[in-house]
């Protein structure tokens, strides 16, 4: 069964940003991440789980309960907020104690639960030191302890990771993880950040403008990103205008290639196409979605190169790229640091398909795909 | 990185400042001890001190005033919560409550005082409403709320003067730390009522505490609202300090040091106390993550 | 979390709002009831029980009260004179004090702050009464000017915690940044931290008008009952029985500082509308 359940989620889109037919599941022990920028509606989706904001449609089921009529404290989830306060009045031990005794938790057991929780923060010894005394990093772990001491069925965490220094952050993501192995909750995480994403999730959500563009595992959402929105979002940085002809034969400018899966491409007759078998697509693509090949070497048939200028070249610590100008737009791809180009140089673009995405430009999504299925299904189970 | 010149341009503003409270303090000892003012014998002495402080005029109007102060410290503190709690809204009506609440600010003490009077005294307007209402046949029928021994007339005409005052510094000690910290107990999983109890209330009044130990210190030591509004017995101690130093003789007015040093003592010793309390639980300082 | 709030949390929309309208009523009288009472006896030309307004209520028993009393305004010159040119000191030197004091730091910061807060705490009548006698040798008793001085005793006091907050926060960069684009040490002043400070300076101001204005002690150990403010006025008129009197001075002494702050605040809340 899923311990968290959200169905055609609607949030008003106000001073905040609002949510549009959100729908996913997460099972216990699952970690769901969404990801967004910022005005995606991340805080928003949290806020309407946690009961701070009120959806204007939709279900949120926790546990087995439809929760959207509850307040705050009687839903079973705990919200870790993104710049998390202790209670300047309680001790550290109280502050982490605090969801234990608002469950009136009694006697014993409080005492052994916080002392656990503290250890798994590493903060054992701090037990009696006071918020103001307490460095930043140090106040985050004892936030994250406080979230996870009453052992909620559903965890949300709002960018637990942002703002803190590269250390700390994956000590932090470590002792997360940690916790979360322990009792396995559902947990819900939002962060901008994707590489944070990659590293904590078992699914990653994409949320664009208030929608959930595509829901799958990290390598679902890398390598087949379902719209061209999320193709974005994840950093494909390259996108060329084209059109798909046939269904089989993509075309930019001069260039013909043919789409991997279909039949090979017959000769161009300029007979038998309508206008129905054009259809207009974006061919997306990262850096590493295309190679430069030297101006002047002879091209296959059909011919899929694209000609190009060499405008500057970029030295960054993951590895040398160059910016081209083309007849279709501006292209950033990987070079050879063997191989520089000088900047001025006429060289050639080869587009490599097993790296390249192709998006129809009418609805954003991938070309091919078949509605609903592709790597966007609700759940995997 | 502070400059020598820096320092020592705090340094000299500090002194600046104490130095009016240093020198009367100053000369206030010197002529308690016998060693300045116009009873002066040049040979320091505490018997004038001791004579001073063992009177029960004294302390009976030291602990008077000490009583009035704590108790509309207490009712005004209280009066401040429930308002900041009721009124802590975006609303129109919030913002009316409060705005209504903090109006008086401004108002002088005297004021404050010259209205209970016109108010509570015994041919005041609650008197002449109980009159025409046919609750009672004359002043003197009116229970004496003013220069009354209780002191109840000067406690209320205090309250309503110090609401204004501690209503705001609630109002912002909820809208800086309460809203959010209340937000975040909710999201662990709180109750209105643990919300309340376990974080509303303990945020407000540590928050509330400086302000309301300036309400008391001040109260202590004011002297025209008990002038106007104290009995004559027993005689509140700023009155009977202002009586003994305009009296005619000498040996009075040499008392009225000993008084004025006491009415010193009271205000550090509030500071002290407040200062203890803070190290002792901690006020709030800091604590967002 | 920026989202839309369901409520503030303790408050339900809608519900317990009979009781809330009854807190405001209630609110409403203790708050307005005695100011309101102070221009009814004013007016009442003779508030005798059980009379609820007066023997003869109206404007003309204002007229009469004006009339029969001169020393009401020339009491409110006074008054006006001193707490302007105490509020205007306060504001003055709180600035530089204040200012001084926040470049304190660690424990000297605490003692800095505790010598700002001594004239604060300190009782005034404790304060004039240790005093009077120096302002005497320095032949300050009896005249506006020492009165000034010694309404400035407390007033500087708040005004300097009060700047010494301002500065806590202020962001000194901004007058480098003035030095490094050529402004000389006045032109850093008058261009840059006096407009920057426009705001507190009016609200120093305030503080220390209010604080000469309510001054009762202090003017009458050192004015040496010479210098008639309206506090002291009213003081005597209503030891002496005479309620009108009283009530109109109070009432005088209540409009001036109601129109100050509102004042203040609404020029602030338009200022912040034009500034960016």
């Amino acid at each position: 069964m899923s311990a968290l359940v959200v169905d055609a989620l609607d949030v008003p889109f106000g001073d905040a940003a609002g949510l549009t037919d959100v729908s996913f599941r997460v099972r216990s022990g699952e970690r769901l991440v969404v990801v967004g920028a910022s005005g995606a509606g991340k805080t928003s989706l949290l806020g309407a789980l946690a009961g701070f904001v009120s959806p204007s449609g939709g279900r949120i089921e926790m546990d087995g309960h439809d929760v959207a009529s509850r307040p705050p404290e009687r839903r079973p989830c705990v919200l870790l907020t993104q710049t998390p306060l202790l209670f300047p009045h309680l001790t550290v031990f109280e502050n982490v104690a605090f969801p234990l005794r608002v469950r009136r938790v009694v006697g014993r057991d409080v005492r052994a639960r916080v002392d656990a929780a503290l250890a798994a923060v590493r903060l054992e010894s701090f037990g009696d030191r006071r918020p103001a005394t307490l460095s930043g990093g140090q106040a985050r772990r004892v936030a994250l302890a406080r979230a996870m001491v009453s052992r909620p069925k559903i965890l949300l965490l709002d960018e637990p990771l942002a703002a803190l220094d590269p250390s700390l952050r994956e000590s932090m993501r470590r002792m997360i993880l940690q916790m979360h192995a322990d009792y396995r909750p559902a947990l819900v995480m939002v962060t901008h950040d994707l590489a944070e994403a990659g590293r904590v999730a078992d699914r990653i959500g994409v949320l664009v403008g208030g929608g959930l563009e595509q829901i799958g595992t990290p390598e679902e959402v890398f390598r087949r990103p379902a719209t061209l929105q999320v193709a974005r979002f994840i950093g494909l940085r390259n996108e060329l205008v084209g059109e798909v002809r046939s269904g089989t034969q993509l075309v930019v400018g001069e260039v013909r290639l043919s789409l991997p899966g279909c039949r090979s491409p017959r000769p161009e007759t300029g007979m038998g196409e309508g206008p129905r078998d054009r259809l207009p697509v974006s061919l997306v693509f990262g850096v590493q979605g295309a190679r430069l090949v030297p101006d002047g070497c002879p091209a296959s048939y059909p011919v899929d190169r694209i000609p190009a200028r060499v405008e500057s070249v970029l030295h960054a610590p993951e590895g040398t790229t160059a910016r081209l100008t083309t007849d279709h737009g501006p292209v950033e791809v990987r070079v050879d640091t063997a191989e520089v180009p000088a900047a001025g140089t006429a060289v050639q673009l080869q587009i490599r398909l097993d790296e390249a995405h192709v998006f129809e430009r009418s609805s954003g999504s991938r070309f091919g795909a078949r509605p609903g299925l592709d790597g966007g299904g609700l759940h995997r189970a | 990185m502070t400059r020598p010149s820096e320092k020592s341009f705090g340094i000299a503003a500090a002194l600046v400042l104490a130095a009016p409270v240093v020198v009367g303090t100053g000369y206030a000892t010197a002529a308690a001890l016998g060693l300045a003012g116009a009873g002066a014998t040049g040979q320091a002495s505490l018997d004038r001190a001791v004579a001073v402080l063992t009177d029960p005029v004294v302390w009976g109007g030291t602990l008077w005033i000490l009583w009035v102060a704590a108790a509309s410290t207490v009712l005004s503190a209280a009066i401040a919560i429930a308002i900041a709690v009721t009124f802590r809204g975006a609303g129109r009506l919030d913002a009316l409550g409060r705005t209504l609440a903090v109006l008086p600010l401004p108002v002088p003490h005297l004021v404050a005082a010259v209205g209970g009077l016109l108010v509570l005294g015994q041919s005041g307007l609650i008197a002449r409403v109980a009159f025409h209402l046919g609750f009672i046949d004359g002043p003197a029928a009116m229970p004496a709320l003013v220069y009354d021994p209780a002191g109840i007339g000067l406690v209320l005409a205090l309250t309503w003067k110090e609401v204004p005052f501690l209503t705001l510094v609630a109002v912002s000690v909820l809208a800086t730390r309460g809203d959010a910290l209340e937000r975040t107990a909710r999201g662990l999983g709180a109750g209105r009522r643990d919300v309340f109890w376990r974080v509303t209330w303990p945020v407000l009044w540590r928050g509330l505490m400086p302000a309301a130990v300036a309400v008391f210190t001040f109260v202590a030591g004011s002297y025209e609202a008990a002038v106007i509004l104290a009995p004559s017995d027993p005689l509140a101690l700023p009155v009977l300090t202002w009586e003994r130093f305009v009296d005619a003789g000498l040996g009075q007015r040499a008392d009225a040091y000993v008084l004025a040093l006491l009415g010193f003592g009271i205000a550090l010793a509030a500071v002290a106390v407040h200062e203890w309390v803070r190290a002792r639980i901690g006020l709030l300082d800091g604590g967002s993550a | 979390m920026s989202a839309r709030v369901r409520s503030a949390p303790g408050v339900r929309p809608g519900a317990g709002s009979t009781f809330r309208w009854s807190v405001l009523v209630v609110l409403g009288v203790w708050a307005l009831a005695p100011l309101v009472l102070l221009v009814v006896v004013s007016a009442s030309g003779g508030w005798r029980f059980p009379s609820l307004l007066g023997a003869d209520p109206g404007l003309g028993a204002w007229r009469a009260v004006g009339a029969a009393s001169g020393s009401l305004w020339a009491a409110l010159g006074t008054s006006t004179l001193v707490g302007v040119g105490t509020g205007v000191a306060a504001a003055a030197l709180g600035l530089p004090l204040g200012r001084a004091l926040s470049n304190l730091r660690g424990a000297w910061r605490i003692v800095g702050a505790g010598c700002a807060f001594m004239p604060v705490a300190a009782p005034p009548l404790a304060l004039g009464v240790g005093l009077q006698y120096s302002f005497l040798r320095m032949d300050l008793g009896g005249g506006v000017a020492g009165v000034i001085l010694a309404h400035l005793i407390p007033a500087l006091g708040y005004t300097s915690l009060f700047f010494l907050g301002v500065f806590a926060v202020f962001d000194r960069e901004i007058e480098s940044e003035a030095r490094r684009l050529g402004a000389d040490a006045w032109q850093v002043l008058t261009r840059v931290t006096l407009p920057l400070l426009r705001r507190p300076l009016a609200e120093a101001f305030v503080l220390g008008f209010l604080v000469s204005w309510a001054q009762v002690p202090l003017t009458l150990l050192v004015g040496q009952g010479q210098v008639r403010t309206l506090t002291v006025q009213v003081l005597s008129w209503v030891q002496a029985g005479q309620d009108p009197l009283a009530a109109a001075g109070a009432v005088l002494l209540v409009v001036p500082p109601l129109l100050l702050m509102g004042g203040a605040s609404l020029a602030f809340q338009r200022a912040q509308v034009v500034a960016p």
